[in-house]
């Protein structure tokens, strides 16, 4: 039993790499087999994500590290045939004094990346273009709002995969967005609450019914590729369903998608960006 | 400690007075804190098979990518829904409070029973209608796929319009009545009916532990019910709370349910914390280590534990200042923890430590609580939880401090406490190795499940892409270790109720020096008929 | 104990007893005859459920009082327990208050979210503060008066003003209920009905809560009117007396918030704000 079962595991994990590798050489957001570490890191909020989310993970190493020894120390020392006699001490003021005191100089160390990150992450600065991403049971529908150009992206079922496209992450129509472009996401849902979540970028945001939330993303060129998330917050049956592909594309390339786009997608006066807007200036209002 | 030299008085206490109840009276009618705590305890055994049980079956359909038995991922929401709330709600928090809780409140503060018996007994079957109700909701109209946090509009009438989700809402209501009622009892009796001498500064850490929970469900569980209310008023009766539609707002269900939620896994750690207090200190031969800052640092994360509630909603789409006041209200909960890892610490260096299984328990709660504790400040920073929520990070966050720690708690208790309890005496070399057992099934089990969180894994879901394949299999694999673990304590169990030997009063020997251990094993049906005089010097006494 | 002669502390272990069990089964079949109504209409679960519920309440608290007349088991220390957990159990009610209050103010408070365009939803008519809500706010405020009057007469041994000035409290805690039915129903015909969006839901389940709270408590005065009049109650020894009496307060002091909240600050210079542009 185990040993079908290992044998099962390591069939999967060799046809997992394999997909892998010959998948588009230009994925470069796709989780990994045996990954323990962050994907790729695409926009400048997950870099700064990443360096700082290092450095917790130093200082937290140290203490674990410190308290085990801690331990280890006390086992051999301490015993009851190593020390047949205990102490009685109950305490001391200096001791005391350190383990309250040194933790909160090590939270102050860590709470001044903290808050520099999160003012950093939070909005756009200068947008040059604005993504609307709305999320439904189970698929998620992007609208360019600058260029009128909106449409949904469906994952593809498993039995229509063609080959090197990976399971459960890749979809019918893929988001396109151009490198070197300071991107703004606004993100609202028609049903349920769900979450579009591309670690690479940084980015995971509940899409809330009734709210719009705002995020935002810069991909230089040279990580041009396709990155790939997952909906991000129990949202029904098919929550494992409703994945997030996105490619970063040259200016230059984006500018002819989008032309090509604007034949396929642009549906400037059909009815489902128009809602969008509305549900935008009155949110509250629009589903009476 | 503050009772060290706690002598009672009331040496032959066993001496019933005449007549006790036998038979199923005895269970079913009974205003005896003993009596009421074992059940407690047996239903939280009941409750884990159920809840274990549907955690396995997650963990074997996770083993490998694809679905391998369930074939619909709404039976798989209902799974994880009734996993979290039967193991929060009926194994956890009954073990833990009402288990140990009425066991040891009046025998470690020297009184015969608990303030209001009676209420005592509803408490606990009011316990058992909750899971009743939970698992109803499991089986009729659909089942709740909503998972334990119940956020609307998925858990409304347009999403989920069976009865489920209804049977759920009633069975937290009930539950959480029992819960606030043993509250009540928790605090009027250790506020009330403490042994003469026994000043709030002498009082055993347990002691301290459970009034601090107490005062946190009394607080905390009626906001709930409040939530609760204004969900079945949306889902049955047009109200508009949650309802975008109506002009209300699904995120108002996640601060109720969180300004609840957050003090709740303060009320299923902070029992353990009391527990692992009373354990080192007696296999260390040791008073406990600043013993004040001890009891202070419970109170310290009670307090603050109600004001940190959303940084579970770190991306709910908070404005940043909201965002910047909980991460630093969260992080300031990592100084009074502190205190207590290295206090507990401090208490055990210099003692004459005997590994007996309670004490591995505990050290081993000490160890990876501070695993499970260094990710939570992780968490606790927006920014970083911009990579972490919802993903598999947070599964494993939350299990080292719960599953593990919490459940550590538990086997450290039941060590602890099974001969005063049943009077016998477990197996201590079976007992080692079902501590280690554990040890490397639950580590196997959850620690891989950072890696998959860092890689982006998504949360409750059945199936994922081929390249989390790896860790999740080691992972499963981990769970069927853990099962075996609890397998074993409960074969460990049978084997002490069955063929254990004869326990003495005190098998501990001079570290263990609260008064449950001046009566005798098992404890008599009534203890503490005559009040033991405390007259130890205060605990923060300067010697 | 049964054997008083040789009970060697101040407390009271009560007896094995049927009504907690009997009391969890009632709540079983309510919450499921709850569930069956809600999702039917089918109802004598339900009722049949209460029934047993109050069934339940009238023998414990039957148990209780006789309890509390032996003289034996209500000791000073038990008592002071009684009173620790009444206290308690108003502080877990005052709780659940404080959910529908932050419901009212997460919805109306519009800087708190970016939901809520206007106060309140609908251009609904909201509940003024004059008039009805008034009139309910000088009954509450004068049985606090009342209550207190006959709290102080218990004291000094004056039952018989004790008992009249309860029985004119719960009269007034009956007459409040009327008019808060009266108001309800006039909202629901000429203003709204609780399906009427976020304004109503607040308005109607805080109010509501508190209405029957106030259920509660003129009960409670009752029962103590009729335990005066038996002479259950010594100018020492009055614990159920004092937790109607604290409960009452309660009550009162949860409408005072009401009333400022939502009756007041909910229909004047705040209310009716006009959409936000977001």
């Amino acid at each position: 039993m185990i040993n079908s079962r290992w044998m099962l595991f390591l069939l999967v994990l060799f046809s997992a790499a394999t997909a892998a590798l010959s998948a588009d050489a230009q994925v470069v957001g796709a989780p990994q087999p045996w990954e323990w570490y962050f994907r790729t890191a695409a926009t400048p909020v997950q870099v700064d994500l990443i360096w700082f989310h290092d450095l917790i993970f130093w200082v937290e190493v140290a203490i674990v590290l410190f308290v085990l020894g801690l331990m280890a120390y006390i086992v051999v020392k301490f015993n009851a045939k190593a020390n047949p006699v205990p102490s009685r001490t109950t305490h001391n003021t200096f001791l005391e004094v350190a383990w309250t005191v040194i933790p909160v100089l090590i939270l102050v160390v860590i709470a001044i990346p903290s808050l520099r990150l999160l003012f950093f992450m939070d909005k756009a600065k200068n947008p040059e273009m604005t993504l609307k991403i709305t999320s439904h049971q189970w698929y998620w529908s992007y609208e360019y709002t600058d260029s009128g150009i909106a449409f949904d992206s469906n994952m593809i079922p498993e039995d229509q995969l063609k080959p090197g496209q990976l399971r459960l992450l890749d979809v019918d129509n893929r988001v396109v967005l151009p490198a070197d472009t300071e991107i703004r996401l606004l993100m609202t849902s028609e049903d349920v609450i769900h979450n579009w979540a591309v670690q690479s970028f940084g980015v995971r945001m509940d899409t809330v019914p009734g709210r719009i939330n705002e995020s935002w993303m810069i991909v230089p060129a040279d990580k041009i590729g396709t990155y790939y998330g997952q909906c991000s917050e129990l949202c029904g049956v098919n929550h494992a369903y409703m994945p997030i592909a996105v490619d970063i594309v040259s200016k230059r390339d984006f500018q002819s998608w989008l032309a090509q786009a604007k034949t396929k997608f642009g549906r400037l006066d059909a009815d489902a960006p128009v809602k969008l807007v509305q549900a935008e200036t009155q949110p509250s209002l629009d589903a009476r | 400690m503050a009772d060290t030299h706690a002598h009672a008085h009331g040496h032959n206490d066993h001496a019933d007075h005449g007549h006790h109840p036998t038979g199923w009276r005895r269970w079913m009618y009974s205003t005896n804190h003993k009596d009421i705590g074992t059940l407690y305890l047996v239903l939280a055994i009941v409750a884990s098979f159920v809840g274990v049980g549907f955690s396995m079956m997650m963990r074997l359909e996770l083993a490998e990518p694809g679905l391998q038995f369930i074939r619909d991922q709404h039976f798989y929401n209902v799974l994880l829904t009734a996993h979290g709330l039967i193991m929060v709600f009926f194994v956890v928090m009954p073990a833990l409070i009402g288990g140990f809780g009425n066991w040891f409140i009046p025998l470690m503060i020297g009184c015969p029973d608990m303030a209001f018996p009676r209420m005592n007994n509803i408490s606990f079957w009011l316990t058992a209608v909750g899971l009743i109700l939970v698992a109803t909701s499991t089986v009729i109209g659909g089942g709740a796929g909503t998972g334990w946090t119940v956020y609307p509009p998925l858990s409304n009438h347009t999403f989920h319009p069976g009865m489920s989700v209804d049977f759920a809402i009633l069975s937290l209501h009930v539950a959480g009545a029992a819960s606030i009622l043993g509250a009540i009892n928790f605090i009027t009796t250790i506020v009330n009916m403490r042994a003469p001498g026994m000043t709030f500064h002498r009082m055993p850490l347990f002691i301290w532990s459970m009034l601090v929970t107490a005062f946190l469900l009394l607080l905390a569980l009626p906001v709930l019910a409040g939530a609760l209310t204004m969900l079945l008023t949306d889902r049955n009766f047009g109200t508009a709370f949650f309802e975008p539609s109506g002009g209300g707002d699904p995120i108002f269900w996640q601060h109720l349910f969180w300004f609840f939620g957050h003090p709740e896994v303060y009320i299923m750690i902070i029992p353990a914390f009391g527990i692992v207090s009373q354990v080192v200190s007696t296999f260390s031969k040791k008073p406990v280590f600043g013993y004040l800052g001890m009891a202070y640092a419970m109170v310290s994360i009670g307090f603050v534990g109600f004001v940190v509630w959303a940084h579970h909603m770190f991306t709910v789409g908070f404005n940043v200042e909201t965002r910047a006041y909980f991460i630093i209200a969260t992080m300031i909960i990592a100084v009074p923890t502190g205190i207590k890892i290295f206090s507990w610490l401090a208490t055990m260096w210099g003692g004459s430590i005997e590994f007996k299984t309670p004490m591995l328990y505990a050290m081993g709660f000490i160890f990876l609580f501070v695993v499970g504790g260094v990710t939570g400040v992780t968490l606790s920073n927006a920014p970083v939880d911009m990579a972490f929520h919802d993903t598999y990070f947070v599964i494993a966050h939350f299990h080292y401090v719960l599953s593990i720690a919490a459940m550590y708690a538990i086997f450290t208790g039941m060590y602890y406490w099974l001969p005063k309890m049943s009077g016998r005496m477990y197996n201590e070399k079976l007992g080692q190795w079902q501590f280690w057992i554990t040890f490397v099934g639950v580590n196997v089990l959850f620690f891989p499940q950072h890696f998959l969180g860092m890689a982006g894994m998504p949360r409750r879901i059945a199936d994922y892409p081929d390249a989390f394949a790896g860790w999740n299999m080691v992972s499963s694999g981990g769970a069927v270790i853990s099962l075996v673990g609890a397998l074993l304590f409960f074969y460990i169990l049978w084997d002490t109720l069955r063929n254990g030997a004869k326990a003495p009063a005190n098998p501990w020997g001079v570290g263990a020096n609260t008064l449950e251990w001046t009566v005798d094993s098992p404890a008599p049906f009534h203890t503490h008929e005559v009040l033991p005089v405390i007259t130890a010097e205060p605990a923060g006494s300067h010697h | 104990m049964a054997t008083q002669a040789q009970k060697t502390h101040p407390y009271h272990l009560s007896e094995p007893s049927a009504l907690p069990l009997f009391g969890s089964i009632a709540v079983l079949v309510t919450a499921v005859g709850a569930v069956v109504f809600m999702h039917t209409g089918f109802y004598l679960g339900l009722v049949a459920g209460f029934v047993l519920l109050i069934l339940m309440f009238i023998a414990w608290w039957r148990l209780v009082i006789s309890e509390a007349n032996n003289g034996v088991d209500h000791t000073e220390v038990v008592k002071t327990g009684l009173r620790i957990g009444m206290l308690l159990f108003i502080a877990s009610e005052v709780m659940f208050f404080f959910a529908f209050f932050w419901g009212w103010f997460h919805s109306s408070l519009p800087i708190l979210n970016n939901v809520a365009g206007m106060w309140p939803n609908n251009d609904i008519e909201p509940m003024g503060a004059s008039g009805i809500p008034m009139v309910n706010t000088l009954i509450l405020l004068t049985s606090s008066v009342t209550v207190t009057v006959a709290h102080h007469a218990l004291v000094e041994g004056d039952r018989k003003t004790a008992t009249n000035w309860t029985g004119i409290t719960a009269v007034l805690g009956v007459i409040f209920l009327i008019i808060q039915a009266y108001e309800y129903w006039h909202l629901v015909n000429h203003q709204f009905g609780l399906k009427d969006g976020i304004y109503p839901s607040t308005f109607y389940l805080a109010t509501g809560f508190h209405g029957f709270h106030v259920l509660v408590g003129t009960t409670f005065l009752i029962v103590c009117y009729f335990r005066l009049r038996a002479g259950h109650f010594t100018p020492s020894a009055h614990i159920g007396f004092e937790a109607a009496a604290w409960y009452w307060h309660f009550v009162d002091v949860v409408w005072l918030f009401l009333y400022i909240n939502v009756y007041w600050w909910g229909s004047s210079a705040f209310g009716h704000l006009k959409p936000l542009v977001q």
